[in-house]
């Protein structure tokens, strides 16, 4: 919502509460700032926007209050993980079918004179009540098949790693489109003022030998308010920049501090009127709720040993990917709506046979244990866990066939794997499918912009009218295209 | 349940009177229609709602438009389809298919449709139905028509007047029974113009002697001297910055250093000597094609080169040229003309007339510099200027020499021994073990090669071609010496022509290599041609858009700098005067301003010194509840806008207040303070912030180096210097106040205060006067006074239970030395306190 919108919105609230919220700090900020009032608030702004009388966000019951999209940055290889195809290693060594090649655009870094196909290294067996197929690299994620939701038939636009993230999470291959958790926090607002709505963490594969980096537009706010961009948790010894107070000043301090600031701004509200100033002191009120919120949001040590356990040997390493993965869950449990872990590291152009096992033990165990925590506190039914990465891998080889230790392959955009678990989805099922090769998709094929639809849908939002207006333009987080993939929703 | 019942009501209400008595229209519309203003105008009433809900099927782009019907065009909109019907009819709107589309009940009928999830509201439906009746009148774009200067409106409170500005807003305000707030008190009128002119508060000797000065002229006076300061060209470079995108990286993977600073020198100097705003433009265009074009006008054209450019691994060269290309257009649009022609890139404008072709001829313009797409993970992309010393440009040069000479080799023997190899099938057993990225390598110059997958190409052949992988060798050495060479040295990339002509291609899609029709540069065709006696180039284009005939140029540009005063442009929208921005709320004083900068030189100052002379802009910005409801966005300007700084200007005023501020103009960029790891995080540990020392912490935030992938952190609500920007937005973030909390600039300016406090003044009264007064250039009130007088005693008596160890810490926040004589509790008493005034909303506040 524009600030001036914000300012009126915030001026009707306190006149509603303006013989209490005044002056009394936190506790009645709690109801100033009450995040249904804030909800109300930020839909009028989703319809303000456009000038047209859209319905109110959410559009329906939504089944997912908040998601954890566990971002697996590089692409890993969908015919080593999720998508079993025998054929690959029968075929091992023989040219991939020109049919299939034909009018294929890959990334620069593969020749296209020599694609012989490479048989899956890893080993595949079949998991849960349906059977279902998964890596040999993956146990702990195949040991919760029957709550995965697996996407076999996921394809994508783009063929090198930035514009292909860039386009997964923001629906535009070039920068500066809003992220979908900031699409999701400016409609449909916070559900607490201590933590941001939207939380960016990151962790990187132990060599950090890929390039792939972070750009911050993976989380950007795009052409909505700046305050809606991702707030990213860093790894490091404070989660949040400029969130400790310098050496010497107590929490107490800090208090009295915020007491003096608002004292005085209330005085300069008085003098001047301007609601602006009602928001500052609000402003203030909750860069210190987050002082006191964020400390113990990242202090582990209340979590029971077998829970820690779960998540695997990294758990207490700050920056894993098992951190991270805890992370998220005291995040949406303290009201976060949407965090994006983003985790580089799946990029197999020539290490396949070294690197990819390795990557599968960092992150297995702890993304399965996420799902298992949250089912078993009772928040799998409203949070949506996503696994995946912006393509998949070419069936054929990068490098030479002799040289095994070098064994890669490409970037493919045609087919790759997404799995889905938890609110509004199918449990325990497969959709889509792709040839035998794992090339192309030939059933139930699902853009990233119909993955975003259904997203969007479990959120309770209907992509199409979910629009934000720039530049003469009403833009969305699919475009002008996506559908809802409505055989997966439960 | 209240809801429904309404609405069942309504249903019946609609019934019964849709075609009942003298009126045709459903009951909610009809009782819209009473509520119109006795004129519906096409330009302002109309045409908004027929762009927004109509055009995205029925407007200029002939790719996506339905049933041939158009209505952004006159003749087709009064001309029947191909079913009879006609789409308006002038004063019968129930003859008129449309009217009868928009009242329609029936889903398979009704426009806009259903699936469109768009819908017209009562109110505009009875405008376009009142608009028929009423003749239909049909008028182009407001923004598309030259500007003319109206006569000064007559308003009854004459005795407010300072200034034409005043004329037209004071008659918006009469026609709406308001009138201007009271003049801001001294003060506050000396914090607020010298934030906007100079970025930074005034000293507590300017506020004395400006409200010492009785004179009639006394703001006069401030107003010039300002216009005068060095500070300036710094302030208003700012905004220029992040409409040019600038930064000191390339942005992306590896996100290497460039060296483009002296162009940004270029512009605070311009802006301080005041250079005509025509100029300006012509020289950031074109000044590589003026003739004899001096260093400086080289330099400046440096503005389009600033977009990021994408050297990842696996891109296509020409796919990044010509996202170039397309940034050079599209920013250019969007500064001078207010126009978003990236629509236009894929297919016709849906809302302006503008068609792809025209984007693709408005293209041809930046399409003929020599830039290739190759990057080679250098910052500096040819072309450039080199302004390092005759020896190092010597340097260069030999190194080039050489490696053009072996590179000339290299493909002789490329050519003997695996021509046609490489690109065809039939790869020698070596070539066939080489990855794609270094065969790729032996497909392009050899002094574009990239010594990393060199490396490849030697181990794989070395066996086999010993005398070429020699060559190759020496290649790689010779690329890594004149690469080094070439980063040393001071190259600034600027803006070339071909001497012969690439060829244009309307690209399909948008997509680089879709090529479609050859086009030649030429611009839109609902804007005046170029003058006759111009050259078909970027100088004539230039020249075209300071030209007197075109409509945006000078509105779109006093409008932004209208923005810069007042937060929100006369057009709200600073980037969109086509259809769909929003329209002027004083149209004929944005057009009287817009003919009045070109009749007097593009002057810059000169338009400053009108805006801020104006009573408009030297009211209060006080606000009654009353006035508060009528006007929340504060569009009839009855009051002056208040809104928070920018977060640069935060920084600035600290280190001003704290008298660390330097004074040094232009050259490279500095590191400041900035918390660890950062760069390390953004680049997986290969690029690491060196943070300079002494002076270097203490310059004006404009010189912080800014690295694309992670800008500097202690800005928030800033441009992100990705693409072009014109208006940054203005939020509340909880971590915006961590930032001015706690961030180490901060707190060291808080401190720096304290110290000078404590050292010039002795008594408690004193030194919270001076401490208050040298951040908010007044002093507290009675009462403002015992708060802060309990504050610091609360403070002090904090710091007494608190280990002395951390107090010395506390104090030792930042690199200026810590004064060792003063007591410690005191010290970091004090600067918790004015910490706690540099944080107040006012301070951080233009009121």
């Amino acid at each position: 919502m524009n600030p001036i919108e914000e300012n009126y919105a915030n001026m009707t609230r306190r006149s509603f509460f303006s013989k209490t919220a005044l002056g009394i700090g936190g506790l009645a900020l709690g109801s100033l700032l009450n995040p249904s009032l804030l909800n109300a608030a930020t839909k009028n702004s989703a319809t303000t926007g456009s000038g047209i009388p859209n319905n109110t966000l959410p559009h329906f019951v939504p089944k997912a209050k908040r998601v954890i999209h566990l971002f697996q940055n590089g692409a890993p290889s969908h015919v080593e993980l999720f998508d079993y195809k025998p054929k690959l290693r029968t075929w091992h060594g023989k040219q991939t079918p020109s049919e299939l090649m034909n009018g294929k655009k890959f990334s620069t870094m593969s020749s296209q004179n020599n694609t012989p196909i490479l048989g899956s290294i890893a080993d595949f067996s079949q998991h849960g009540k349906n059977g279902t197929w998964i890596s040999d690299f993956m146990p702990h994620t195949a040991a919760i098949a029957d709550e995965l939701c697996i996407i076999k038939s996921m394809h994508t636009d783009h063929v090198n790693h930035a514009p292909a993230i860039t386009f997964f999470l923001t629906g535009s291959n070039l920068p500066g489109r809003p992220s979908t958790g900031s699409w999701l926090s400016y409609g449909l607002g916070k559900m607490t003022d201590n933590l941001p709505a939207f939380v960016v963490l990151t962790s990187l594969d132990k060599q950090a030998n890929c390039g792939q980096l972070f750009y911050d537009y993976y989380w950007g706010s795009g052409f909505l308010p700046s305050k809606y961009q991702g707030v990213k948790f860093r790894g490091a010894a404070d989660p949040l920049l400029y969130l400790k107070d310098p050496n010497g000043m107590s929490r107490e301090m800090r208090r009295k501090f915020l007491n003096g600031v608002e004292e005085l701004n209330q005085m300069n509200l008085k003098d001047y009127g301007d609601p602006e100033i009602q928001t500052r002191i609000a402003q203030y009120e909750m860069a210190y709720q987050m002082q006191v919120s964020v400390p113990e949001l990242t202090d582990f040590s209340d979590e029971p040993q077998h829970v820690l356990d779960m998540y695997g040997p990294n758990v207490m390493k700050k920056g894993s990917f098992a951190y991270n993965c805890l992370m998220s869950r005291r995040l949406i449990e303290r009201g976060t709506r949407f965090v994006q872990l983003m985790h580089a590291g799946w990029d197999q152009h020539t290490n396949l046979n070294t690197q990819l096992k390795k990557q599968c033990e960092d992150t297995d165990q702890p993304s399965a244990a996420l799902v298992k925590d949250l089912k078993q506190r009772g928040l799998l039914d409203d949070t949506l866990v996503v696994w995946g990465g912006e393509f998949g891998r070419t069936p054929f080889l990068q490098g030479n066939i002799q040289d095994k230790a070098h064994w890669g392959r490409d970037h493919h955009p045609y087919a790759f794997t997404t799995w889905m678990a938890g609110a509004g989805v199918k449990p325990g099922i497969s959709y889509g499918q792709t040839d035998e090769f794992g090339f192309n998709v030939v059933e139930n094929p699902v853009h990233v912009h119909d993955f975003q639809a259904t997203l969007m849908h479990l959120m309770g939002i209907d992509h199409e009218k979910f629009t934000f207006k720039h530049q003469g333009r009403r833009f969305r987080l699919t475009d002008v295209h996506g559908h809802v993939i409505k055989d997966i929703l439960s | 349940m209240r809801k429904r019942f309404s609405s069942f009501l309504k249903c019946l209400a609609i019934a019964s009177v849709l075609y009942s008595c003298n009126s045709n229209l459903p009951s909610d519309v009809a009782e819209a229609y009473e509520q119109l203003p006795e004129k519906i105008d096409y330009g302002f009433d109309v045409k908004p709602i027929l762009s927004d809900r109509c055009y995205a099927c029925h407007g200029p782009d002939e790719g996506s438009r339905q049933a041939g019907l158009r209505l952004d065009d006159e003749t087709s909109a009064f001309t029947a389809l191909s079913n009879g019907k006609f789409p308006f009819v002038k004063n019968k709107p129930f003859q008129s298919e449309s009217i009868k589309r928009i009242l329609s009940n029936d889903p398979s009928l009704i426009m806009p449709t259903p699936e469109s999830k768009i819908s017209l509201t009562a109110k505009e439906k009875a405008i376009i139905v009142k608009w028929i009746e009423q003749g239909a009148e049909w008028k182009p774009h407001w923004s598309f028509v030259k500007p003319e200067k109206a006569a000064l409106p007559e308003v009854k409170s004459q005795a407010l007047v300072q200034n034409p500005i005043d004329h037209f807003v004071l008659q918006k305000l009469e026609q709406n029974k308001l009138t201007l707030s009271e003049k801001a008190d001294k003060t506050t009128l000396l914090r607020r113009v010298y934030f906007d002119l100079i970025g930074l508060p005034p000293s507590v000797e300017a506020v004395n002697a400006f409200l010492k000065d009785e004179s009639e002229n006394a703001f006069e006076k401030v107003v010039d001297a300002l216009l005068k300061s060095p500070r300036f060209g710094e302030r208003w470079a700012w905004d220029w910055l992040d409409a040019a995108r600038y930064a000191d990286t390339n942005g992306f993977q590896k996100d290497p250093e460039r060296k483009m600073w002296p162009w940004r020198t270029w512009v605070i100097n311009a802006f301080n000597n005041n250079m005509p705003y025509d100029q300006f433009t012509i020289e950031q265009l074109a000044g590589d094609l003026m003739p004899n074009a001096t260093t400086n006008q080289i330099i400046a054209t440096a503005f389009n080169r600033n977009h990021s450019f994408n050297g990842e691994g696996g891109r296509i060269v020409e796919e990044t040229r010509v996202e170039n290309v397309f940034d050079r257009l599209e920013t250019t649009g969007t500064i001078w003309m207010g126009l978003t022609f990236k629509c236009t890139r894929c297919h016709d404008h849906k809302f302006d007339p503008i068609t792809q072709k025209e984007y693709f001829q408005f293209y041809d313009y930046f399409n003929q510099t020599s830039e290739t797409g190759h990057s080679e993970s250098q910052g500096m992309i040819p072309p450039v200027l080199d302004l390092s010393s005759t020896i190092d440009k010597e340097e260069l040069k030999k190194l080039e020499d050489y490696l053009e000479l072996l590179g000339n080799e290299i493909t002789m023997i490329e050519d003997k021994k695996f021509k046609g190899k490489i690109e065809g099938v039939q790869l020698s057993p070596a070539l066939q073990m080489l990855s794609g990225s270094a065969l790729n390598q032996l497909k392009i110059d050899p002094s574009e090669r990239s010594p990393y997958y060199l490396k490849e190409v030697i181990s794989a052949l070395e066996k086999t071609e010993p005398s070429y992988t020699k060559k190759i060798k020496e290649l790689s050495k010779a690329l890594n010496k004149t690469r080094g060479r070439a980063r040393r040295n001071l190259r600034v990339m600027v803006m070339d022509e071909l001497k012969e002509p690439r060829t244009t291609y309307i690209l399909g899609k948008g997509i680089f290599d879709n090529h479609l029709d050859s086009v030649t540069a030429g611009v839109p065709a609902i804007l005046p041609p170029l003058s006759a006696d111009a050259p078909n180039n970027r100088l004539g284009l230039a020249k075209w858009l300071v030209s007197k005939e075109h409509p945006l140029t000078a509105r779109v540009t006093v409008n932004r700098y209208w923005q810069a005063f007042f937060r929100n442009g006369l057009v709200k929208t600073p980037d969109d005067f086509g259809l769909q921005g929003s329209l002027p709320t004083h149209p004929e004083l944005l057009d009287w301003l817009a003919v009045d900068f070109i009749e007097n030189g593009w002057d810059l100052k000169r338009l400053f010194k009108q805006i801020v002379s104006s009573a408009t802009y030297q009211q209060s910005s006080k606000v009654s509840k009353e006035l508060y409801e009528i006007d929340p966005e504060n569009k009839m300007l009855a009051r002056a806008p208040r809104y928070r700084l920018p977060s640069w200007m935060m920084r600035d005023q600290a280190l001003f207040a704290s008298g660390l501020l330097k004074n040094k103009i232009g050259g490279k960029s500095v590191k400041p303070y900035q918390p660890s790891g950062i760069w390390e995080e953004a680049s997986f540990g290969k690029q690491i912030y060196k943070q300079d020392h002494g002076d270097n912490l203490y310059r004006r935030t404009l010189y912080t180096f800014w690295k694309r992938i992670a800008g500097p952190t202690m800005l928030f609500d800033n441009a992100t210097r990705q693409s072009c920007s014109v208006k940054q937005s203005l939020t509340n973030s909880p971590q915006h106040a961590l930032v001015t909390m706690n961030d180490v600039t901060y707190l060291e300016a808080a401190r720096v205060i304290a110290q000078n406090t404590l050292t010039q003044k002795t008594t408690a009264k004193e030194r919270l006067d001076y401490a208050f007064k040298t951040i908010t250039s007044r002093y507290p009130q009675e009462k403002e006074a015992q708060i802060l007088q309990t504050k610091l005693s609360e403070f002090k008596t904090d710091f007494e239970d608190t280990d002395t160890k951390e107090v010395e810490d506390f104090i030792a926040t930042g690199e200026f030395p810590v004064n060792k004589d003063l007591n410690k509790v005191d010290y970091a008493a004090y600067t918790t306190l004015c910490s706690m005034i540099l944080n107040l909303d006012e301070t951080i506040t233009k009121q």
